[in-house]
């Protein structure tokens, strides 16, 4: 994940609440040496490693959160797809800044994407690829569940009003804010000028954009963010909003709604229990105001 | 080569000598991969973690039966990292908190549940066990646990007071059948391993002191919606049973100043108070402790739970050099007039302020030739505790040696830490005693 987390936490005694932040905390970082795709060591990378050859039994909070990967994978059409590793290192984005693939490598990619490739056997509790060359990245899940987890430990500590995020992206709001009021958080364009503003309560938000790594050919600006459907950066929405009961599925399907831009809405009708809002835009005439409380900003 | 690959050709080759058919794992193992792992030690390269990885098809022949009794924060680390030793079986994880238990069940599969600790040394399939339950609760598990016959690794302290400890130490040397193995980390680390010997070797000239810190903005303090949960969670802040800091953390750091410069301290002064977290406890956030040793070398050492600054580290200094251990990785900073060894005109240097260390990382060239920054954290670097439950899992197979950590290393150690505790509580200086470290 390599993110930075934050917490705010509400209550009367701030040793305790001290001490249920630290234990929260403490929980993300052993998450992330699990499910880290660059340490070798970690269980994600067994998998990475043995899944091709055998089944390989997972404990069953992974496994559960693979399921909940396949499902999410599904109910986007591929646009949400944790197998995509091996397209981001054909166009040069894993530890580096990007380069043009040849026809050959970005085929030789695209057939080792997809989680049909992903055979998840329940009864077992195990993974298996079926193909060489599958690799899996939790990157686009793993923060959000990571929250989750974290949330659900504040919980149980008795915490009841609190405000996670991971990296700023995704946020989980539980219970109210200081005044009694919803936890009021902005949505930043990629100029750091705010677009608008939600009110959360009891919910989590995830919001993507196509910032960060990227290059240039021909004139024309290549992304990170890869398209798993077309092997090809991104030529959806230039950001795009969640809201959902789950950071796992909101950090999930906002990389979704990003790719799949004007098409977002079908991620609404295609996620149907999920508990879903999103809004993406292309630019500020599309926002929509279904998020909670939304307010653009003029 | 790695480690992993040389099983399956050997095995191979077993099969066609009649008289060597019906050597198990466990006696083959010893004549023949303990050379290589004794290998990578003597050229004081730095182990890759891959050594102890098995990358090949094959399963292993041969486990090692493994439970862990105490499953709070250390203990899930030593049940994760089991479940990435191959050679390990974890079979059972024992806590005398149900929900621990159901923590467990979610994410070790196919593992058993126990309250009770007995039910673990009941079972014949489990030979080892790694005791990580609060220290003063260690007496009572390891004696009945080397009683029934187990291999044990227990954290280090053994114990909070020299009475519990001593009784551990005369247990596990009775059992001289069995593995007994302190949890002294840095003993077993490769990186720590290979400076070791390399300062033998005389790089630092006459030394002259130690420094080390270990520094983490933390409260330690745990919460329960139980209140009786919650106490028991809170044993390190409570003084009738805790020895604080520096027998909880310093002890490591401690144990590898006396490992470095070859002797047990003549003296310990330590302070300490309650700086920042005043939230009712007694035992100390900071703590200094200035060690002495018979050659005259002072050890300065100072653990925090109020500062994070520059986290974790053990400096040498030298008449030739210095030389700093962080982050499994290690720096030497040369004297003008220090003798020219040779290599290091070859090795990888990196800024420190005004100062330039040469690298100690073995591969710290190549890996800047890649791109990778070797000052940076390596992920694929397994932790100390991988290493030093590798080494007692190994031992069920090449053993029963005397371990690296053998019980009078760790009984050593926990007289340290617990008389360097009663100097910080008292604000005192303690002269050592040699009948003290006597099993």
């Amino acid at each position: 994940m390599a993110t930075r987390f934050e917490f705010v936490l509400l209550g009367e005694d701030k040793v305790r609440l001290r001490a249920a932040g630290e234990e929260a905390l403490a929980e993300i970082q052993a998450l992330e040496k699990r499910l880290s795709f660059y340490s070798q060591t970690s269980e994600l990378s067994q998998i990475n490693r043995r899944a091709a050859r055998e089944p390989v039994r997972v404990a069953s909070d992974v496994f559960e959160l693979l399921q909940t990967a396949l499902r999410l994978s599904q109910a986007t059409d591929g646009a949400f797809d944790p197998t995509v590793a091996p397209l981001m290192r054909c166009w040069g984005f894993v530890r580096s800044t990007g380069r043009f693939p040849d026809e050959r490598e970005l085929s030789d990619a695209r057939r080792v994407t997809g989680m049909n490739l992903v055979h998840l056997d329940e009864e077992n509790s195990t993974i298996r690829f079926t193909r060489p060359g599958v690799e899996l990245d939790l990157g686009g899940i793993a923060k959000g569940y990571a929250l989750d987890e974290a949330a659900a430990h504040l919980r149980s500590a008795g915490i009841e009003h609190a405000l996670l995020h991971g990296g700023t992206s995704t946020i989980v709001a539980m219970g109210r804010s200081f005044d009694e009021s919803r936890w009021r958080v902005g949505i930043v364009r990629k100029d750091a000028s705010i677009l608008g503003t939600v009110e959360l309560s009891d919910c989590t938000m995830s919001v993507s954009a196509v910032t960060g790594k990227a290059f240039v050919r021909d004139g024309m600006v290549y992304g990170h963010v890869i398209d798993p459907r077309t092997g090809k950066p991104a030529k959806g929405a230039s950001l795009a909003a969640v809201v959902a009961e789950s950071a796992t599925v909101s950090d999930a399907l906002s990389t979704a709604a990003l790719l799949l831009g004007f098409e977002a809405h079908i991620i609404s009708d295609l996620c149907t229990g999920w508990g879903i809002d999103i809004v993406q835009s292309q630019s500020e005439a599309f926002i929509q105001e279904r998020l909670p409380g939304f307010r653009a900003v003029t | 080569m790695p480690q992993t690959q040389i099983f399956p050709l050997q095995l191979g080759f077993m099969a066609k000598l009649p008289n060597l058919v019906s050597l198990d794992r466990r006696s083959f193992l010893k004549k023949s991969s303990l050379g290589t792992l004794a290998g990578f030690m003597a050229t004081g390269e730095r182990i890759p973690s891959q050594i102890y990885t098995r990358h090949t098809d094959e399963k292993p022949r041969e486990t090692v039966g493994c439970a862990v009794i105490g499953f709070g924060a250390w203990g899930r680390e030593i049940a994760a990292t089991l479940s990435r030793n191959e050679e390990a079986d974890l079979i059972a994880i024992c806590d005398n908190y149900e929900v621990m238990l159901q923590r467990a069940q979610r994410s070790l599969p196919g593992v058993s549940t126990h309250i009770d600790y007995r039910e673990i040394l009941d079972n014949p399939e489990i030979k080892s066990v790694c005791i990580a339950t609060p220290t003063h609760l260690h007496r009572e598990i390891v004696i009945a646990a080397l009683d029934a016959g187990k291999h044990v690794y227990c954290e280090a302290p053994l114990a909070s007071t020299t009475e519990d400890a001593r009784a551990i130490a005369r247990a596990a040397k009775a059992a001289s059948g069995q593995i007994f193995q302190g949890g002294l980390l840095y003993r077993t680390e490769p990186q720590y391993r290979s400076v070791f010997q390399f300062i033998r070797s005389g790089a630092l000239g006459r030394s002259v002191f130690a420094r080390a810190q270990w520094h983490e903005k933390v409260s330690w303090r745990r919460i329960s919606p139980n209140r009786d949960r919650e106490n028991a969670l809170n044993w390190r802040l409570d003084a009738s049973v805790s020895i604080g800091l520096i027998g909880e953390v310093g002890i490591q750091q401690l144990d590898t100043a006396s490992w470095i410069l070859n002797s047990l301290p003549s003296a310990v002064s330590g302070f300490g108070n309650v700086l920042f977290w005043k939230d009712g406890r007694d035992v100390a956030d900071s703590v200094q402790v200035v060690m002495e040793f018979p050659s005259g070398v002072r050890m300065i050492y100072d653990a925090s739970l109020v500062t994070s600054f520059d986290a974790m580290y053990d400096t040498f200094y030298g008449s030739d050099s210095t030389i700093i251990l962080r982050d499994s990785k290690a720096w030497m900073f040369k004297e003008v007039d220090a003798p020219m060894l040779g290599w290091e005109v070859y090795a990888r240097k990196d800024k420190f302020y005004k100062e330039t260390g040469i690298s100690l990382l073995a591969n710290a060239t190549k890996l800047d030739a890649l791109g990778q920054d070797p000052t940076a954290d390596d992920p694929d670097v397994e932790t100390p505790l991988f290493h030093a439950l590798k080494t007692f899992t190994e031992n069920y197979f090449f053993g029963p040696y005397l371990p690296i950590v053998d019980y009078q290393r760790a009984f050593e150690a926990t007289v340290v830490a617990i008389k360097a505790n009663e100097a910080v509580v008292g604000n005192t200086r303690i002269e050592f005693e040699p009948e003290w470290f006597v099993v």
